[in-house]
């Protein structure tokens, strides 16, 4: 069957936000064609991939590379995809498969808090965003009720409507680290798109503590279950598509996108709406790469705003031994939080975080560091057994104000089908540093309230990445100083309209997904109302 | 324990009349000393004997899984062509030394040994099922591996469910009074 030329919705990329998108769409009898870089892959060998892996504690390691679509990786050395300008390193990692990198995600589905809309007006830094959190809610809800949210009342984000689900069970080792931690700090449940009973057709959790890289039972919701949602209402996925240029008339508008296939043959496809959807690195990068007489600068580049104020959410970390036996790694890995440090005056002055705690087992990380200490013979067991029993970490994710220096431009290197690679330019400021410092002061407090030895902080200045890419397609209202208008549609292009977490204004605290699954889901909305959503939304907002 | 994480006590072919050679004849009496309930353990292969003594000195197991002995043997030796000699050698020399297991790296590295990696290379195939180094790193076990095996009554290997929706909410019950 050759694969269709033009479509009344041509959609790039396959992840969470465009497929949603996409379905939204379809199901609304609009003819959608998704076109994705990457391959189709199969759940039951990404499990068998990780078990086989030599490298377990890389989640990118069991996904396939595809020499066509090439994704950043670093272990075990990088294979130079995302080019790095410095200064900070910004070792983003992400997934070009059908489905995208919600494969291999922890299933974080928080809101984020109202003044997180807010932090210029409320504490001089920042932006503010083109809508308030009463203007998203109804697209939270939406969102929650598609992903199948499950979460407690107490995360400090206001909702009008309940959860879809209970909170999931927190594991035994959190519910202690909780009652050691009350007098001090609350710990919450995660909101997160993880079943606690049988939804949408899937079962619910079971633990396998490896939602990173791979739910291998499909309890949380990932890409490719919007994916299939979208192709089960009529949309069309071609795989192995990956979309180099877009065209636009005379006029401005968008009218085709062009794609290589994996042997270089190029193809064009029409249409009469384009939503980019192609991640936060790659959505930049296709606009620059699309540069033409009448946009030299690149598309929807007028602000000169595509690819800048890159952001993410850098984490500091304190490993520790707790005084009794906690097992981290029964259950999902990623299940409570201390969310009480995500908003107050000091933002003013420094980063807000969230405080997340990891369930992940700890019995690699502990035997990899026994055999590097050379502990052999009978005492190794005792003390893997120990150690994977006490262990327990807790890290920040620390807030980032846009910086248009931070950025992603086109490298001039070239990947293998002569594509110029995304190139990160990426630092992080006083602002955040000042928030792990103070971070820094909880971490010794949690660490005595649990009785702590063997304290091992991250190094001051040196920060993990979450892999929350936002900032680079910023909405806002002033087409001088933003890429997208409140609607996510392009300042500069009529017709082409933008999906993800670039669009997010600010990163905030909070992982980035379901915010940018609810704006996806609001932008379809705006380009295709039904009268009673768009009802329902203006009542919403004007109940605020 | 789940029929996929077996511990290498219930696969550890001491039942299998055909496996004659065992671990004892490989060792001296002061290293018989160190591992004297592994003196038993099978030996599938003389060649062997060597890799299978050091092996109960460094992981201190009561048994040893004998398959997946032979496929570590078959993956350490095909990597480093050395590695049959250098366990003779590291063999021969904690008999002759008396090395303490928990002194052997120390001693090794601080006399810049050339067996220094050996040790490591040993236990990392055995407590993560790893063999090779940096993109030419091979995975030989996970379930089996001994990382797994040692904490199996509490702890499944990620990807492996855990129980019933919630069950992670119970006090975990591990053995011994180690853990708390």
């Amino acid at each position: 069957m050759s694969a269709p030329t033009s479509a009344e919705v041509v959609v790039i990329g396959s992840g969470i936000c465009g497929s949603l998108a996409a379905w939204k769409l379809a199901t609304r009898g609009v003819p959608v064609l998704i076109l994705e870089a990457g391959p189709r892959i199969d759940r039951g060998r990404i499990v068998a991939a990780f078990r086989n892996s030599p490298r377990k504690s890389d989640w990118m390691s069991p996904y396939p590379f595809s020499p066509w679509a090439p994704q950043p990786q670093y272990e075990p050395k990088s294979n130079g995809y995302l080019v790095q300008a410095g200064p900070y390193p910004y070792p983003a990692e992400y997934i070009r498969v059908v489905g995208g990198t919600t494969w291999h995600w922890a299933a974080l589905a928080w809101r984020l808090l109202p003044n997180d809309l807010r932090i210029e007006s409320l504490y001089g830094v920042g932006v503010d965003w083109p809508m308030t959190y009463g203007e998203l809610d109804p697209w939270y809800q939406e969102a929650e009720e598609i992903l199948g949210v499950a979460g407690a009342p107490d995360t400090g984000s206001p909702r009008k409507q309940p959860f879809p689900m209970q909170p999931v069970a927190d594991p035994w080792a959190m519910l202690r680290i909780r009652e050691r931690l009350a007098p001090v700090y609350p710990v919450v449940s995660n909101t997160v798109a993880r079943n606690s009973r049988s939804y949408g057709g899937r079962p619910a959790c079971v633990g396998n503590n490896s939602c990173q890289p791979i739910c291998p039972v499909n309890a949380q919701y990932l890409g490719i279950n919007a994916v299939e949602a979208a192709e089960a209402a009529g949309a069309t996925v071609v795989p192995n598509a990956v979309v180099y240029r877009i065209e636009h008339d005379g006029s401005g508008s968008i009218v085709a996108v062009h794609y290589y296939d994996p042997g270089r043959i190029s193809h064009r496809i029409t249409g009469r709406q384009f939503i980019l959807a192609a991640n936060g690195i790659e959505s930049p990068k296709l606009l620059l790469l699309s540069a033409s007489g009448k946009f030299p600068k690149g598309l929807a580049n007028s602000s000169g705003m595509v690819g800048r104020n890159l952001m993410d959410h850098p984490s500091s970390s304190l490993t520790f031994y707790a005084d009794e036996a906690l097992w981290l790694g029964r259950g999902p890995q990623s299940p409570n939080s201390i969310n009480t440090l995500r908003d107050g005056a000091f933002r003013s002055r420094h980063a807000a975080y969230r405080l997340d705690f990891t369930n992940i087992s700890q019995v690699l990380s502990v035997t990899q560091a026994l055999i590097m200490e050379g502990v052999y013979g009978t005492e190794l067991e005792r003390q893997l057994r120990w150690r994977a029993a006490h262990q327990m970490s807790v890290k920040t994710l620390l807030e980032v104000l846009p910086d248009p220096a931070n950025r992603v431009t086109l490298s001039s290197e070239k990947d293998a089908l002569g594509i110029p690679k995304p190139q990160a330019h990426y630092s992080i400021d006083d602002y955040t540093r000042r928030g792990a410092d103070a971070a820094s002061a909880d971490f010794a407090k949690i660490a005595q309230l649990l009785g702590g030895s063997g304290l091992r902080y991250s190094p001051r200045g040196q920060f993990a990445n979450n892999q929350h890419i936002t900032g680079t397609l910023a909405m806002g209202d002033d087409p001088g100083r933003f890429v997208t208008d409140r609607f996510g549609r392009a300042h500069d292009h009529e017709n082409l309209f933008m999906c993800g977490t670039g669009v997010m204004p600010t990163s905030a605290t909070m992982n980035s997904t379901l915010t940018a699954v609810a704006l996806a889901l609001r932008t379809a909305d705006h380009m295709l109302p039904l009268p009673s959503a768009a009802m329902s939304a203006a009542t919403a907002a004007a109940r605020e | 324990m789940t029929d996929d994480c077996r511990s290498p006590d219930e696969d550890s072919g001491l039942a299998n009349p055909a496996r004659r050679r065992v671990l004892a004849g490989f060792l001296t009496a002061y290293t018989a000393s160190l591992v004297p309930w592994a003196l038993a353990q099978p030996v599938a292969r003389p060649e062997h004997g060597a890799f299978m003594a050091l092996s109960a000195i460094l992981v201190g197991r009561r048994s040893l899984d004998s398959g997946l002995a032979a496929r570590l043997y078959d993956a350490l030796t095909t990597t480093y062509p050395h590695f049959a000699a250098d366990a003779k050698a590291l063999l021969a020399q904690v008999n002759q030394q008396h090395i303490d297991p928990a002194q052997l790296q120390q001693v090794l590295d601080a006399s810049h040994s050339p067996l220094a990696p050996l040790p490591r290379r040993i236990m990392r195939a055995w407590c993560l099922g790893l063999v090779g180094e940096g993109e030419a790193t091979h995975c030989i076990a996970y379930e089996n591996a001994l990382d797994a095996v040692m904490v199996a009554e509490v702890l499944k290997p990620p990807t492996y469910a855990y129980g019933q929706y919630g069950s992670w909410a119970n006090p975990p019950v591990a053995k011994g009074a180690n853990e708390s």
